[in-house]
């Protein structure tokens, strides 16, 4: 893997976007859904795997993990450091890597991304979280927690009540992606733009 | 707490922990990690447990940090462990309540995977309470060093790491600024139905990734103009320095490792 400076400064940005997205409803707590505050982590990680492309979304989904893992309080809640590992839901912020590989390889593959091209990248990079989140989710409870009577159909099951908010949110972010993804591409500097 | 996020979660202090170089410890956790899943009897569990105690002990961090690091934790704990005496069936009958008999291999069943939970934590949350952000990012940059061998972009990703961090505070201010700034003009982010306050997001969201490409850029053409190479050659600010308490604190995992080991029901 090559490495320009703009790659590496752009990746480590998203990462920062990412901490944002992860705690932004610290800043606005009426943005709960429910008893379930939103975190727009989701958001960020396909808009990154859009603006960036597949392979640098991916890459700075990797720096904000290694970040966090590294005792920045950047994860969802302001929590952070080596022990989230041991979180069951650590899988959960692993699967935002491939999430933004998933939704940076719908929108290169098509010249000219239109808005049901984000919708489908959105909804498949949901798609990716989920099934790799629950997985090891349902990894972490039986091998690491071992708790006896978890079977991979009940962890689905307990995951049902994410899923409403999370297509609203998927959703909204198919509709706000295209402007900002227009937005990003008018505003670049010619040496950057081949990205967007 | 816009502090908060670029020592993480690091106490200041001047423990032999603290002053620890980071790639001794980032080795030590790792077998650490080892060591804490090799336990397996009551005799092994009560070991591990002195080192960690021991440590916490070395560290000098007050224990309210250790119990705040834990806390996320503390409620899986619990959930392990009623479930595992409630269900596991295994062993002499205990306690008979009619309804629900209490046996013996499901309680110590519990009380281990509660404990091996619990010493991963206690120790883990130890390293990034004794080690600044950066210095783990140097440490590991250094340790995973001979990676670059098969073509891993190990310094690529300890520069984007120490970029994040630096700039994690500054978006913080500059996503506060635009909010600020958008409230000024009217607009509403904490009232009205949720697709609305969803969509005041959007006057918020634009000018904040524009400002991070922005950013982006400008930090790239800075880098690009003072020579920046990849990190062939490249010297340092902050150098580690690897001294004989790490190989002392190595070679204690190492024997704890072995006699674990050796201890350990077969």
């Amino acid at each position: 893997m090559k490495f320009k400076p703009i790659d590496l400064t752009l990746a480590a940005m998203f990462a920062a976007l990412m901490a944002i997205g992860a705690n932004i409803t610290a800043w606005i707590p009426a943005l709960a859904f429910g008893s379930v505050p939103l975190t727009l982590q989701n958001f960020f990680c396909v808009l990154a795997g859009l603006l960036l492309g597949r392979r640098l979304g991916a890459v700075s989904m990797i720096v904000y993990l290694l970040v966090g893992l590294i005792g920045a309080p950047i994860f969802a809640g302001f929590t952070g450091g080596f022990a989230t590992i041991m979180k069951p839901s650590f899988g959960f912020i692993l699967s935002y890597i491939a999430g933004a590989y998933a939704a940076g390889l719908i929108v290169d593959r098509s010249k000219k991304p239109t808005f049901p091209t984000f919708l489908v990248a959105a909804f498949v990079s949901l798609a990716v979280s989920y099934v790799i989140g629950t997985t090891l989710l349902y990894v972490a409870l039986t091998n690491w927690a071992a708790v006896p009577g978890i079977t991979y159909l009940n962890t689905w099951k307990g995951m049902l009540v994410f899923i409403p908010k999370d297509l609203v949110l998927t959703f909204v972010t198919a509709v706000i992606a295209p402007r900002i993804y227009y937005a990003i591409s008018k505003n670049r500097t010619s040496h950057t733009q081949r990205y967007a | 707490m816009l502090d908060n996020i670029i020592i993480g979660q690091y106490l200041p202090g001047q423990s032999v922990l603290h002053r620890m170089d980071p790639r001794a410890k980032l080795s030590a956790i790792f077998l650490y990690i080892i060591v804490v899943f090799l336990a397996n009897n009551w005799l092994t569990y009560a070991i591990v447990g002195v080192f960690a105690l021991f440590t916490i002990a070395l560290s000098r961090v007050s224990l309210r940090y250790i119990y705040k690091g834990m806390k996320p934790v503390i409620l899986i704990v619990l959930f392990t462990f009623i479930l595992q005496v409630l269900l596991t069936r295994e062993g002499a009958v205990l306690y008979d309540l009619r309804w629900f008999k209490l046996y013996d291999g499901g309680l110590r069943q519990g009380i281990f995977i509660s404990l091996r939970l619990l010493y991963l934590v206690m120790v883990t949350s130890l390293l990034t309470l004794t080690t600044k952000p950066l210095d783990i990012t140097d440490g590991l940059e250094s340790l995973l060093g001979p990676l670059k061998k098969i073509k891993l972009p190990v310094h690529e990703f300890a520069l984007m790491m120490s970029i994040a961090l630096r700039f994690i505070p500054t978006l913080l201010q500059e996503t506060e600024k635009i909010m600020k700034a958008q409230m000024a003009r009217g607009a509403e982010f904490t009232t009205g139905p949720i697709l609305q306050r969803l969509k005041a997001f959007v006057p918020l969201l634009i000018p904040l990734f524009i400002s991070s490409f922005k950013r982006a850029e400008d930090l790239a053409l800075a880098m690009e103009a003072r020579g920046y190479r990849g990190g062939e050659g490249r010297t340092r600010l902050r150098v580690l320095k690897w001294t004989g308490k790490d190989t002392i604190a190595l070679f204690v995992l190492v024997v704890l490792a072995v006699g674990l080991y050796v201890l350990r029901t077969h």
